[in-house]
């Protein structure tokens, strides 16, 4: 059971959102502008937001930044197919997870729990030790294991895992990966990250799924 | 007294011959005439008059003449001055026999300085028909280029470059070959039409490579001069009619290649214009398919949304929720009906075959019709209508305005703040009737008015604009009235459009069909 902020202009979606989501023990609310998506972010501290991104007072990406001025609350976009650079956009102004118009229930309800899982404890000091899933990530001693297993990273891919555990759940575009990892200035290197994606995931082994790739967009680690 | 000698082109075409014949009759006829008549007012005074100063008096005719009709006419005048002399006033009288010595003195001297004074005249008028000539050609020169120099769409261009040409040359036809992608054909013509013949002069032979190298050259009666500009030749030009003097032929040379360059010009700037309309066909295209993707995508979204839940058997949605997600379908698959209905409506504008049937309906009608579309949807709910007392009657077709209420309905609907009341107001405005939909939504920025109409993306924080509201503008304008976005409304936007008004008693039967193009 959460509260579930839902912003978007179109009245349709907003009832079958709230009905779907209230019949699955979550609490509701919506708003149809991105201003008042704003304002009741701050009123009412939800869970997690649903935001569309095609709202129309605000770009969505400004509602994005403006509610991760004051909160961490997780957000999870919804954009029309197509729409790569209103994504990578979104998630790099601080979005936690897109879903592409039009969606099943199901899937929505997934983002929703892995977003709402990783949602940050407020007041807890950064953890040392990562766990997402099976993996573990030990960042004082630079150690990764998966379920018993120890896995033989390098040094970067180490770094990019423990990057991707610290936003876990997370959608991380590229550019973010790439100038926080190799450092600024490689920003439009991406086969970089496709070679060690793939690497990281071979050593992965069958855990290797955790490491989801969205084409064009990022990649996410996730706990399932 | 100088004879103005008439310009060649004053003259019809091929009357060149003539008018020369014509000059020199004229300058022989006033030679002799002068001569006969001087002699006459001499005789009187014979008796008190030198041999030499009647000689002097004779020389008038003869340079009367050579001004007038050149050499030829002054040699008629010398022949004529030459007779009156030698029988009025050299003795013995009335007969050409010379008597004194001395006479045939003055005699000879007489005829030297006729003969001067003949070349002397003709060369002098030579000079100034020759520099008239070039003045003439300058001026038509100057007045061909004038036509080349405004900017004109390539047939109208072409139309002028014959036309010119056969006015200032006076040929008898001209035509323009050009370029084709089955050779060479005439691009305009004036005057006389060119028969086949004559054009295959001009045309590449059969068995040789296709060229348009053309060589300036006469064949039989028919002028070639190759248009040749910048980028290569771009044509041809075929004239019949009268040999043209060498003079003439430098000019219709000079005038080819600056009508060589304008033609040039003129298709460059079509080109340049087709593929400018491209580009701008394709910006729509991409404005149409973003719109369209936007559109049908947003009742989609709950349509899936609300299936996929109720198929999910695990959630226990109650009854009343799975009666609502079923509603929530019904009403989002009619929105969808109506988008592929506007989308279709917008194939038949850009195809021009929409057909307008007006009928006399009443504003409430079309109205009442228009909820009957969005029964079950929440902006059916949430119409108040408020229509003048005695409103007079529109004539409309009422399936379009059906369609454009229909669609500002929706759009108010989209737009007003949750619940918002939507106002629908009718009144009379001159030979008009106006109608507005009125919602209490954000409204629309003054700077982003003029966009809502059309069919752009929903840029930025606009989002307004769509395919319906290109519809409405579309379709009011096919009745030829006008649609707006109302300024300094207060609360939320305000779409207005006229109708035309019906004021004729009821029994005449409009109805007729129109076809909007």
């Amino acid at each position: 059971m959460a509260r579930i902020l839902v912003v978007d202009d179109d009245a349709a979606l907003q009832k079958a959102l709230s009905i779907a989501l209230t019949a699955r023990g979550h609490e509701v609310t919506g708003a149809r502008r991105g201003e008042q998506g704003v304002v009741e972010v701050a009123l009412r501290q939800p869970d997690v937001v649903v935001l569309d991104l095609g709202l129309p007072d605000l770009p969505g990406i400004e509602v994005c930044r403006r509610i991760r001025a004051f909160s961490e609350v997780p957000v999870v976009v919804l954009s029309a197919a197509g729409d790569e650079r209103a994504k990578v956009e979104a998630l790099d102004g601080g979005a936690d997870d897109y879903v592409t118009k039009p969606f099943g229930m199901a899937e929505l309800e997934a983002r929703l729990r892995v977003a709402l899982r990783h949602r940050r404890p407020a007041g807890d000091g950064p953890s040392t030790v990562l766990a997402v899933g099976p993996l573990t990530v030990d960042l004082v001693h630079h150690e990764a294991t998966c379920g018993d297993r120890p896995l033989e990273l390098t040094g970067r891919e180490f770094d990019l895992l423990a990057f991707l555990a610290r936003h876990a759940g997370k959608v991380c575009t590229h550019q973010m990966i790439l100038s926080e990892v190799w450092g600024p200035g490689y920003q439009e290197e991406a086969h970089y990250l496709r070679v060690y994606a793939h690497r990281l995931r071979r050593k992965l082994g069958p855990a290797g799924g955790q490491l989801r790739t969205h084409p064009g967009i990022g990649y996410q680690l996730t706990g399932e | 007294m100088m004879a103005r000698r008439p310009t060649p082109r004053a003259s019809a075409p091929g009357g060149r011959v003539t008018a020369d014949r014509r000059r020199i009759a004229a300058g022989a006829l006033i030679g002799i005439a002068t001569a006969g008549v001087l002699t006459a007012v001499l005789l009187p005074f014979r008796p008190d008059l030198s041999v030499a100063t009647c000689g002097l008096v004779l020389v008038v005719p003869v340079a009367l003449a050579a001004a007038v009709g050149g050499i030829v006419a002054g040699l008629v005048g010398v022949v004529a001055g030459f007779a009156a002399y030698d029988v009025a006033f050299i003795p013995p009288y009335g007969t050409l026999v010379v008597g004194a010595a001395q006479n045939w003195v003055v005699l000879a001297v007489f005829v030297a300085v006729l003969l001067v004074v003949t070349r002397v005249v003709d060369r002098l008028q030579v000079a100034r028909a020759e520099t008239a000539r070039h003045e003439e050609s300058t001026r038509r020169l100057f007045e061909l280029s004038d036509v080349l120099i405004a900017d004109k769409p390539l047939g109208e261009l072409l139309g002028l470059v014959v036309a010119t040409v056969r006015l200032a040359f006076g040929f008898r036809g001209v035509c323009v070959l050009l370029p084709t992608e089955r050779g060479l054909a005439v691009g305009a013509s004036a005057g006389e039409p060119f028969d086949e013949g004559e054009l295959s002069a001009a045309r590449p032979h059969a068995g040789s490579p296709a060229s348009l190298e053309l060589r300036t050259g006469t064949s039989a009666s028919v002028l070639t001069v190759p248009l040749t500009a910048a980028t290569g030749p771009v044509g041809a030009l075929l004239a019949k009619g009268e040999r043209l003097r060498p003079a003439e032929r430098a000019l219709l040379r000079t005038y080819a290649n600056q009508a060589a360059l304008a033609l040039e010009r003129a298709r460059l700037r079509e080109q340049a214009l087709r593929s400018e309309l491209l580009e701008q066909a394709d910006r729509w295209k991409d404005a149409l398919l973003s719109a369209v993707s936007h559109d049908l995508r947003t009742p989609l979204a709950t349509v899936k949304a609300a299936v996929s839940e109720l198929r999910a058997g695990e959630v226990h949605l109650g009854d009343a929720g799975a009666d609502e997600l079923l509603a929530l379908i019904e009403t989002q698959s009619d929105r969808l009906a109506r988008l592929v209905t506007n989308l279709l409506d917008l194939t038949r504008l850009s195809a021009g075959a929409l057909e307008l049937h007006r009928e006399v309906v009443s504003v409430d009608e079309l109205v009442a019709d228009a909820l009957v579309s969005l029964a079950g949807t929440e902006v059916a709910e949430r119409v108040d209508l408020l229509v003048e007392d005695g409103l007079a009657a529109v004539e409309a077709d009422p399936v379009l305005i059906r369609q454009v209420l229909v669609n500002l309905l929706e759009n108010a609907g989209l737009h007003a703040e949750g619940g918002g009341r939507i106002e629908v107001s009718a009144r009379r405005a001159g030979a008009t009737v106006e109608v507005r939909v009125t919602d209490d939504g954000p409204g629309v920025a003054e700077g982003e008015r003029e966009q809502v109409f059309l069919l752009f993306k929903r840029a930025g924080n606009a989002g307004r604009a769509g395919i319906g509201l290109a519809i409405v503008k579309a379709f009011v304008e096919a009745h030829g009235e006008r649609v707006w976005l109302e300024e300094g409304t207060a609360a939320g936007a305000c779409f207005g459009f006229s109708l035309a008004a019906h004021d004729d008693p009821p029994g005449a039967a409009p109805g007729d069909a129109t076809v909007v193009g």
